[in-house]
């Protein structure tokens, strides 16, 4: 069976957030390092039709990140929030000698304990991300790490993945929407028998599936991938969270719903409902117990594909002797 | 010289009155209630765009608190207008370039013309210009000062590879960890870029998907709509006003859309289409829209029941202005013509000309 392959999250920084942080820096962090919450946001993946070729194009898998990260007001139509970690460093030597590995091991703890210890999957998505601005030349570095517990033998897929629409049928997937519309939540288990689908948060597993057969039991969880046969990165924690709680489950195989679809698909559009569903199984090989701690991986590859800092060179956006140059 | 022309449009803007007539068939202008009327169709039909608060202290007090302007987040660019191939571009584009289609090329006056365009499609991006300009003898103006300026800003806002930052590698990394690790997907860019190469290899017209965060704000001094762009490259980082320039028509570039100080945040520049000719291009727009609705709407009365297939939302009853209606005096009551509300849908449509890769127009898809 084929391993499972997870697009990774990509940071998607506003320009509005690198003005957030020059205005906190200068008036409320001043010197201080400490790390601060930061709220992010991401959405159903989604993929356009290139009009020259007729290919469906997947755009990024993006985490985004504006200018109301650090107030934490509103979030946009369709996206769910994930909480992470900010800390700004003073100095670009600072900022190349942090002790990553502490810093990312502390989130990835911190995620661990939240399955193990309050089983609950508010902080599945927890990132971390580090920063140092250099206020004078509008450049800011970053670097962000999205942990996720690493399963050893990786999960596979039960032959591949397929559109939802064929396994759940398009009635379920109707039904499904609104639900999420009205309590929107980044993870969801689904109930599906005969057209008709209930959905309730991950917490309620024991209870929401007593007496369910297998077959008419799902896991959903807002997709941010496009990619056919990729499910996006929150899946990882979820898979990890399930497998500590329910080994026994989850060594039976796990029903997943990618869910891709903000809006419902036009009758008789092409294409349809977008999201995935497949049987996900961990492989066969020595495994470690579920209660032991996975090892984590998720630092964000920088543009060349290696893992090291990103820079927003926002000079030509907001030094105004540049912008000065080009106006007319 | 640039900040005070900029305090002196702010200036500007705040003097001028709110409009508050209704006008734009007359002059393509729109009132603030219009424009809300318009945003909150366009937000209904399409509810990729939604409105916006904006920063408080920034509100304009001739718009609802809570619907200070429109915005829809990441809307996809896959090509450069650059390298954009004529054959297959929006209505307004290809308008403009008709006589640029190969097939009319025989004729031996247009095949100059169409041997500059060939030449800079296959250029690739905005660095191929300049030699391709160099092999043509019959220079575009229009061109030659686009590719003259983007060579200048470049030196400044350096291509990607200068951008990257002169870091060390963390030795204390798991990097075996993070290389071993089979579950993670390859990275989305490089499979982007394959797809690319597949399909288009004969074009070297590579995708590179860009995406666009675009906003809608009304001007107050040219009583139009106006568009803003913040765009972000395959990679999520944005996008230097240079390589925003690459997205826009060679003819508006540098002319009509340029970097300001978003209106409705306190530090936000944003790339912007200049609204002073809005207003006319709508009203010859409208009134090309409005004759059109007009004649089919005639003809819906002559027949009632055809228009079922047709679009409906562009024929979309009154329902709720029944008393509007009435009150319109005689002549007029035959046939009512353009509705206000689809104005920012029309808008669009024009915008889409001027950025003709970035898919904007959102209403075509439905």
């Amino acid at each position: 069976m084929p391993i499972v392959q997870f697009a990774p999250f990509q940071s998607l920084v506003q320009p509005a957030f690198w003005h957030a942080l020059t205005d906190l820096k200068i008036d409320v962090l001043r010197l201080s390092e400490d790390a601060l919450p930061v709220t992010a946001t991401y959405t159903t993946g989604r993929a356009v039709k290139d009009r020259e070729t007729g290919n469906d194009i997947a755009l990024g898998c993006n985490l985004t990140i504006s200018g109301d990260a650090f107030s934490n007001t509103h979030l946009p139509q369709h996206a769910v929030a994930a909480t992470g970690s900010f800390k700004n460093f003073n100095t670009i030597e600072d900022f190349k000698n942090a002790d990553k590995t502490a810093l990312f091991n502390s989130v990835a703890d911190e995620i661990w304990k939240s399955i193990t210890v309050d089983k609950s999957t508010a902080l599945l998505n927890r990132f971390l991300v580090l920063t140092f601005a250099d206020l004078k030349k509008y450049k800011y570095f970053y670097w962000f790490a999205f942990p996720a517990f690493a399963s050893k033998p990786a999960w596979e897929i039960d032959g591949e993945w397929a559109p939802a629409e064929d396994i759940l049928g398009a009635d379920s997937l109707a039904a499904i929407r609104p639900q999420l519309r009205v309590s929107p939540r980044p993870f969801f288990l689904v109930r599906a028998s005969g057209g008709q689908a209930t959905t309730a948060p991950v917490e309620d597993y024991v209870s929401f599936f007593a007496g369910v057969p297998p077959a008419e039991r799902a896991i959903g969880f807002i997709d941010p991938s496009a990619v056919p046969n990729n499910p996006g990165w929150p899946l990882r924690n979820l898979l990890a969270y399930l497998r500590a709680l329910y080994p026994e489950d989850a060594a039976q195989g796990l029903r997943v719903l990618c869910w891709r679809d903000s809006e419902t698909p036009q009758t008789g559009a092409p294409g349809g409902w977008k999201s995935r569903f497949g049987v996900v199984k961990q492989g066969a090989g020595e495994s470690i117990a579920p209660t032991e701690k996975p090892s984590a991986v998720g630092w964000e590859k920088n543009i060349q594909g290696k893992l090291g800092a990103r820079v927003a060179d926002l000079a030509p956006m907001m030094d105004p002797t540049r912008l000065a140059d080009q106006a007319v | 010289m640039h900040t005070i022309q900029q305090q002196y449009w702010a200036v500007r803007e705040y003097l001028s009155p709110v409009l508050k007539e209704s006008k734009f068939k007359e002059h393509g202008r729109i009132t603030p209630e219009e424009f809300v009327a318009a945003g909150d169709f366009l937000a209904y039909k399409f509810p990729v765009w939604s409105w916006e608060k904006g920063d408080g202290s920034k509100a304009r007090d001739y718009l609802p608190a809570d619907k200070q302007y429109l915005l829809t987040r990441g809307v996809p660019c896959l090509r450069r207008a650059s390298t954009l191939a004529y054959t297959d571009a929006d209505e307004d584009a290809e308008r403009l370039l008709s006589f640029a289609d190969p097939k009319d090329g025989a004729a031996g006056g247009a095949e100059e013309w169409v041997e500059t365009h060939a030449g800079r499609s296959a250029g690739g991006d905005a660095g191929g210009h300049v030699g391709t300009i160099d092999d043509i003898p019959d220079v575009d103006d229009a061109d030659g000062e686009v590719a003259g300026v983007l060579g200048h800003l470049s030196l400044g806002g350096g291509g990607v590879p200068a951008d990257i930052p002169d870091m060390d590698e963390i030795p204390d990394m798991e990097e075996d960890l993070e290389d071993e690790d089979e579950a993670t997907a390859a990275a989305p860019k490089a499979s982007n870029v394959i797809t690319a190469d597949e399909v288009e290899v004969a074009k070297g017209n590579l995708l590179q998907v860009r995406t666009y965060d675009v906003m809608i704000t009304y001007d107050k001094y040219y009583q139009t709509p106006r568009i803003w762009l913040v765009g972000y490259d395959e990679n999520g980082t944005p996008l230097t006003p240079s390589q925003i320039f690459q997205d826009v028509s060679a003819d508006h570039a540098f002319k009509t859309v340029t970097i300001e100080p978003f209106p409705h945040s306190a530090s936000l520049q944003a790339a912007s289409v200049h609204p002073c000719k809005h207003a006319s291009v709508m009203k010859k727009v409208i009134e090309r829209m409005n004759q059109g609705i007009e004649e089919q709407q005639a003809a819906r009365r002559g027949a009632t029941g055809k228009d079922g297939k047709q679009k409906k939302w562009l024929f979309r009853r009154a329902s709720g202005n029944g008393k509007d209606d009435k009150a319109v005096p005689a002549g007029e009551e035959e046939v009512e013509g353009m509705r206000v509300d689809l104005y920012l849908v029309v808008f669009l449509k024009f915008i889409a000309s001027i950025v003709p890769t970035i898919e904007v127009d959102s209403t075509a898809s439905f």
